[in-house]
């Protein structure tokens, strides 16, 4: 790294600007509703139901019951405005109901009008509103604008996060028929066929068994990517894009290599065959905890001693936060490795004890800066240290390859601004909000290619490869290389 | 009869402080707390959980992060606010205690400061496009509020003096309900029946921030996995 060579800040940073607002800028975006198939097939309402702002109120009523971070946000908000240039939507759409404390007063005036005195008193004095058609719309398009990838929560003094009132938003509207096409329809795939794709599990295992045959032929090993192996101790679950999409599948492989070299003896799961859990961005509980329990079905029917997630960044929040909540215990694991661990954390582990050899310069024609994800960073931890989610990907990283440039420190670690893509946006139909979205880091990264010729971006999150490949193309960065860690720990390690 | 009025009005507003903040404490703890939602990296102890929300509570570390404008500004004014808070503790004593004298002695500079604080506040919510969309109504009040509370009680200190030693039997009956007469002082009565406002409104609108912020699960749960 050239440590004295100056880098310049990137728009977003020191030199930050912050829009103007433009009022509607984003008012016409709209991400398609669930159609009645869908909606029922998670026992929800088909379409609007007749009396919606009843049943509505009375969710919201419920579920500041059962979610207390929710009723305490509700209350302790002072408008100080310290969120309102953090989201990465506000500073790329200009829209001011993207500014988070705009986007949680669309729940907060409802809230006031119907749950407190001053609310129900004098409206107009303290922002209360009705819950009206113009309202409702309003809730539908903005918590479609917001990633829930929880930045504006590290400068807020409350520490209110937005993501549980989008939470909220969505749940709401999904009990009341206004489900999202996109996000229900896949959380549907994963409850009948166990992944997001709907992919079978025939055509799964044809799947791995081209990729083996890929492998076969650049290394000439026999590197196995197992289904359903009964014998296995180790049962890895990782996003379903992992499979066939690009960069991703180059990560599978390079975690393939990884655990074949380690003499691991794993395995993954036609029925845990995704790691992702969209009921985390909608907010249903009950949905989040149906996924979840597929994963430690499968672990427990397999008889696997340890659980791997790999790359996908709100599946780590989910198998590190909260899976203990919504499937119980780990005690049919290795008490060793008694919860979910991440490939990032395994491989650190067999790189630091020897059992992996990586040769960095096997990259040596890649400049390479790494992009934390917002859920790894954000809403999760690594490898039982805190602040593992950064250290232990990039320990990772140094060791494979020669050079890693880091982005501006306001758009790093902690800071991290989402892709633009993740908590359910990423769809065609958010097209233009996720190509905003993605103003800043692409900021970010432009300073970082200018300055030090960067080559790749790495990310550990299947939302963060599919949206950035997708999008950096629109910021003019087509020649940057959106990559898998693990494609690059996968090059670099000696077989 | 009017001074009784104002007594019992006091009286019923430490009533309504006290259980106004109960009630909405109960409320929060009412609530379930089934999901870890710490804001990561969280602390991995207890202690760090303490560490975390000290440095939350007194130094408003998140907003230091966010705008060093409004951190300085607030930190100001809420500092100004403790210190002032202190000195009005003279009231609850007959014979003036000494570690309320030092803060009676450089008093002028916390109230300099709140009141310093405030204008920023009010300017930066009045100027800014982005403050001037998420503010309603009541969030320029409660700055109006506090700011006029200050200069009314600068008034009666410095330029409109007042008896202090009846202010202060009139304040310890409020408690025990023993309502006592007031100094005849038009100043004392505005900035009481400022004050009687702010009292009553603190538990029911966003001012119970100060209570609410240990709450908040992101700050106050640690990383347990």
């Amino acid at each position: 790294m050239n440590a004295d060579k100056h880098t310049p800040d990137p728009v977003v940073g020191r030199y930050r600007v912050i829009p103007i607002l433009h009022e509607g800028a984003m008012a016409q975006t709209h991400t398609a509703n669930a159609t009645p198939a869908i909606q029922e097939a998670s026992g929800l309402p088909g379409k609007l139901v007749a009396d919606w702002h009843d049943r509505a109120i009375a969710r919201l009523g419920e579920l500041l019951k059962e979610r207390r971070g929710l009723q305490v946000f509700m209350d302790t908000c002072t408008k100080c405005g310290a969120c309102t240039d953090k989201c990465h939507y506000f500073l790329g759409t200009a829209d001011p109901k993207n500014m988070p404390v705009a986007r949680q007063d669309l729940i907060r005036s409802v809230y006031r009008r119907h749950f407190t005195l001053a609310g129900k008193l004098f409206p107009k004095l303290v922002g209360a509103r009705d819950l009206d058609k113009p309202m409702l719309e309003d809730w539908y398009r903005y918590f479609h604008q917001c990633s829930e990838c929880r930045r504006c929560t590290v400068f807020c003094p409350k520490g209110i996060d937005t993501s549980e009132v989008t939470m909220a938003g969505r749940e709401i509207l999904a009990a009341i028929g206004l489900g999202q096409q996109y996000s229900q329809e896949i959380i549907g795939k994963v409850n009948s066929v166990g992944n997001n794709l709907g992919m079978k599990k025939p055509a799964l295992a044809n799947v791995l068994e081209s990729l083996e045959e890929d492998i076969l032929d650049e290394t000439g090993l026999a590197i196995r990517l197992p289904l359903d192996d009964a014998t296995a101790d180790m049962l890895v679950v990782t996003p379903s894009a992992d499979f066939f999409a690009e960069p991703h599948v180059d990560g599978l492989i390079g975690m393939a290599k990884v655990l074949h070299a380690a003499g691991i003896h794993w395995t993954l799961s036609s029925e845990a065959s995704e790691a992702a859990n969209f009921a985390l961005f909608t907010g249903q509980h009950d949905q989040m905890q149906a996924i979840a329990l597929r994963i430690s079905t499968a672990a427990q029917s397999l008889g696997v001693s340890r659980i791997v997630m790999g790359e996908c960044g709100h599946a780590w929040r989910v198998a590190y936060s909260f899976m203990d909540t919504l499937v119980g215990g780990f005690d049919y694991l290795d008490p060793e490795h008694p919860r979910p661990e991440h490939i990032c954390e395994l491989s650190h582990e067999l790189l630091q004890s020897g059992l992996i050899t990586l040769d960095p310069s096997r990259n040596a024609d890649k400049v390479v800066t790494f992009h934390d994800s917002c859920n790894v960073a954000r809403g999760a931890g690594m490898g039982n240290i805190k602040g593992g989610q950064f250290t232990i990907p990039r320990a990772l990283l140094r060791a494979s390859v020669p050079q890693l440039v880091e982005m501006s420190s306001d758009t790093t670690h902690q800071k991290t601004f989402c892709c633009g893509g993740g908590g359910g946006l990423l769809t065609d139909d958010l097209m233009e909000v996720r190509v905003k979205g993605a103003l800043p880091r692409a900021q970010a990264l432009q300073a970082v290619v200018s300055s030090d010729k960067v080559t790749h971006l790495v990310a550990i999150c299947a939302i963060c490869k599919t949206q950035l490949s997708q999008v950096l193309p629109q910021h003019d960065l087509a020649d940057v290389q959106v990559t898998s860690l693990h494609h690059l720990v996968g090059d670099a390690l000696v077989l | 009869m009017f001074d009784t009025l104002v007594g019992i009005a006091f009286s019923l507003a430490w009533l309504w402080l006290v259980c106004g903040i109960a009630y909405r404490v109960s409320v929060w703890l009412g609530a379930r707390s089934r999901f870890l939602i710490p804001l990561a990296p969280a602390p991995r102890s207890r202690v760090g959980v303490l560490g975390r929300l000290f440095l939350e509570v007194f130094t408003f570390r998140s907003l230091a992060r966010a705008n060093r404008t409004t951190w300085l500004a607030s930190l100001a004014f809420h500092y100004g606010l403790l210190w002032t808070l202190v000195m009005h503790l003279r009231f609850a004593y007959e014979v003036l205690p000494i570690f309320i004298v030092p803060f009676i002695r450089f008093g002028i500079w916390a109230t300099l400061a709140l009141v310093t604080g405030l204008v920023i506040l009010l300017l930066r919510r009045l100027l800014i496009d982005r403050m001037r969309y998420i503010s309603s109504p009541s969030d320029y009040l409660h700055l109006v509020l506090l700011l006029c509370i200050a200069l009314s009680g600068v008034l009666i200190k410095r330029v409109w003096p007042t008896n202090l030693f009846e202010v202060g039997e009139f304040f310890r009956g409020t408690f025990v309900l023993n309502w006592m007469p007031l100094p005849d002082h038009a100043g004392l009565i505005i900035h009481l029946s400022l004050v009687l406002i702010l009292l009553f409104v603190f538990p029911i609108s966003k001012l119970v921030h100060g209570v609410g912020v240990v709450f908040s699960p992101t700050f106050n749960q640690r990383d347990r996995s």
